[in-house]
């Protein structure tokens, strides 16, 4: 039983159509964003930034040790501490696979 | 360069020399906007504070074809909100009169987000120029913009500039003339709806509370901002807005009104307001953005260039790392080997002087100590103590800042940091620690909030500057070996987490996420980094330096009527009985309050006056136990006094 949660889990997590954290993404891997489910000032300086639902963003990097991740948006890379990048979910995009 | 805004009238030629034009430079971090500043005013720079807030404020003055012009280097933001007070400063400046002009300053290579400031910008309708810099870089990349076009959809002056080259800077001053020429005359902001008019939903609702809020405007006099951008932050909820407007009762109505748009939007998208407008900005981006950049070739991927590799190992889960430990030690190294040079030469000559002094007046003469010893005392104590290390700190700072590393090293660390209750962007303030806590605990400013602005202090300020290393380093490094100074320096750093972990958790609330730009690696701009470390400087000389001498006095008084015994007798149960050091310890800690290494100076003197080696004088558990009070008990007095400033956001010198 364990072992199918997590098989289903890996070929979620494979499968380009997913809905995901931006945590899970695969570095290289360019996703639209879906939601950003922060509170209002930091979701204001993120959509200000270019991160707002419909933005396409590209996972570039992350730190080690669980540490921020490193996003391409609008050609500009940004920096996004991992609890807000948790409370960001975005959608593999198909169309601009890398 | 043609330009479709009538060319200013030629009898106007002749206008007085005394006309002053006031211009603000406005722009993203990292665009060039400082370039740009030291071009057009040189060393005629003042830094200063924001009155009332913590903010610096950089200004520079010039004349320019018989004009005088006053230029204001704003704080990079990247959009007038109220994220951070930068924010709130900035529009506030921009919408008061002291603005003739702004000059909006583009990074060519990063367009579309550079162009969202421009959008906001547009708003508050005061006459601009648009600046697009680094149009080499974009050269290379073999695209180009239509500046014909820009100008035609903009309908304001917009300029090609390469500011690290110098090219195309003095052309802004021309078009600031030739506008400033047609202020007096005809000139009126172009009527940009075409390019920043909303989607249709939001727009019929930010009309609406336009032509209200203007109808009130038009009745009251003393509102600076233009009334469609109060409509549209009105619609946002901009706190500071609701503030300024709140107080008029007519406005009332129109923040109710607002309120229930805002609303009304937010169920219709799903989305929250400042998503709504962001994403209604950014479409009008991309559509001009179509417009005007040509790339003439569509070839080749782009080829890893020596930045992209730098870029790669500096954040890289090993090599980062590594990197880091080196540049760190890099910095220690530099201010270090430099600082105590000069300071070695500075206090030989002082030395010789006073020799010379003392051998022309009695040695007893009141005056003489006092001005002598205590204020001159202060005056290069401060100077090869701490103004010698300061100097070349700031240098290799600058350097760093300039080539982008900083913003890497709080990457990397930016998830050891949240132990301790505050985000990455704290390790840049205390990789500054290292070299002075003085400019340190300044940059603890860039902060988001108060919490993370208090522990930041905190933290940076028990980072052992290169002044605690001496101490640490010509006593126990000298006389015990290195390996003690590693292990004083982990002791250190564990007080250090220590206390940020107590912090943390002492302090309510949560720790920020961070959020923060990574430009790309360039090779930094000597001219900048040359005068940016001569302003700090400066700044620096003026704002510590009367105190340190006053303090000097301070201390010679003290001892010349034999005040500085009773003090060690009351300090002894703690040096004595608590740390095991000998009771004239008690005297060197004080001195040490002014400048760490003090502490180090006297007591070899002391010890040579006694006619004993310092191994003689204190035993090895003494001498750790010694450096380790010198670098922990207390920040040094120029600290002290920033730290203060900062926190009651007083304001410094013009």
């Amino acid at each position: 039983m364990v072992n199918n949660i997590k098989k289903i889990k890996q070929n979620l997590q494979n499968s380009n159509t997913l809905i995901k954290c931006l945590t899970d993404c695969e570095t290289g891997e360019s996703v639209i964003v879906l939601n950003v489910g922060a509170g209002m000032h930091q979701k204001m300086r993120l959509a200000n930034l270019g991160v707002f639902p419909g933005a396409v963003i590209k996972k570039k990097n992350h730190a080690p040790f669980r540490g921020p991740i490193e996003i391409i948006v609008k050609g500009t890379s940004l920096v996004i501490g991992r609890g807000l990048a948790l409370k960001i979910t975005v959608q593999c995009d198909r169309s601009c696979a890398n | 360069m043609s330009c479709h805004l009538p060319k200013a009238d030629s009898k106007l030629k002749n206008d007085s020399p005394k006309n002053t034009i006031n211009i603000a430079l406005a722009g993203n971090p990292n665009v060039g906007k400082s370039v740009i500043f030291n071009q057009l005013t040189g060393l005629s720079q003042t830094i200063g504070n924001w009155p009332g807030k913590t903010v610096e404020k950089m200004e520079g003055h010039l004349t320019f074809l018989e004009y005088h012009f006053n230029i204001v280097d704003l704080p990079g933001i990247y959009s007038l909100s109220t994220y951070t007070i930068e924010e709130i400063v900035s529009r506030e400046y921009i919408v008061s009169e002291n603005v003739d002009i702004i000059i909006n300053v583009i990074d060519a290579t990063n367009l579309e987000r550079n162009l969202f400031f421009t959008f906001q910008l547009l708003e508050l309708k005061v006459p601009m120029i648009i600046a697009i810099n680094q149009m080499d870089i974009l050269r290379k990349r073999n695209i180009d913009l239509d500046f014909e076009k820009l100008r035609a959809l903009f309908k304001l002056p917009v300029l090609p500039v390469v500011a690290v080259h110098g090219i195309g800077v003095h052309h802004l001053l021309e078009k600031a003339i030739e506008i400033v020429r047609q202020i007096k005359t005809r000139y009126r902001f172009p009527d940009l709806s075409p390019i920043t008019s909303f989607g249709k939903e939001v727009e019929t609702k930010v009309d609406f509370l336009f032509q209200k809020v203007e109808e009130v405007i038009s009745r009251n006099k003393g509102i600076q901002y233009p009334a469609r951008f109060l409509a549209i932050k009105l619609l946002e909820r901009d706190e500071e807005i609701i503030k300024y407007l709140e107080i008029n009762s007519e406005f009332k109505e129109i923040i109710k009104d607002a309120n229930k748009y805002c609303d009304q939007l937010e169920e219709y998208h799903g989305e929250d307001i400042a998503t709504i407008i962001s994403s209604e900005i950014y479409g009008n981006i991309t559509t001009i953005v179509e417009k005007v950049v040509k790339t003439r070739s569509k070839d080749e991927k782009k080829k890893f260039s020596i930045a992209d590799k730098l870029d790669h190992f500096t954040t890289h889960s090993l090599f980062g790392y590594v990197i880091l430990v080196l540049v760190l030690f890099g910095i220690y190294l530099f201010t270090f080997t430099i600082g105590d040079f000069l300071g070695g030469f500075i206090n030989d000559s002082f030395s010789v002087w006073t020799e010379q002094v003392y051998s022309i007046f009695n040695e007893n003469n009141i005056l003489i100590n006092i001005f002598w010893d205590g204020a001159l005392g202060g005056f290069f104590g401060a100077l090869a103590g701490v103004l010698v290390y300061v100097i070349p700190f700031f240098f290799i700072i600058e350097i760093l800042q300039d080539s982008g590393y900083l913003p890497r090293a709080a990457f990397l660390m930016d998830r050891i940091m949240h132990s301790v209750g505050v985000h990455g962007k704290t390790v840049i303030t205390m990789i500054l620690g290292l070299g002075c806590n003085v400019p340190a605990c300044m940059g603890c400013r860039i902060m988001e909030t108060e919490r993370e602005k208090k522990i930041s202090i905190a933290l940076t300020s028990l980072v052992p500057c290169a002044a605690a290393m001496t101490v640490v380093m010509g006593l126990v490094g000298r006389y015990l070996g290195f390996g003690w100074v590693i292990i004083l320096f982990a002791i250190n750093f564990s007080v250090i987490l220590l206390v940020g972990k107590i912090l943390n958790k002492l302090m309510s609330g949560s720790c920020t996420e961070l959020i923060m730009e990574m430009h790309e690696y360039r090779v930094p701009n000597y001219n900048v980094i040359f005068k940016q470390t001569w302003l700090r400087s400066k700044g620096f000389i003026f704002k510590a330096l009367p105190i340190i001498i006053g303090l000097g006095i301070l201390l010679e008084l003290l001892l010349i009527f034999n005040l500085l015994e009773p003090i060690n007798a009351i300090l002894s149960p703690i040096t004595v009985f608590w740390l095991g050091l000998p009771a004239v310890t008690g005297l060197f800690l004080i001195y040490g309050i002014l400048r760490k290494e003090l502490t180090l100076v006297l007591l070899s003197l002391f010890a040579s006056n006694v006619g004993l080696t310092i191994l003689e004088l204190l035993t090895p558990v003494q001498m750790i136990v010694f450096s380790l009070v010198t670098m922990l008990y207390v920040p040094c007095f120029a600290t002290i006094i920033i730290i203060a400033k900062i926190q009651a956001g007083n304001t410094l010198y013009k």
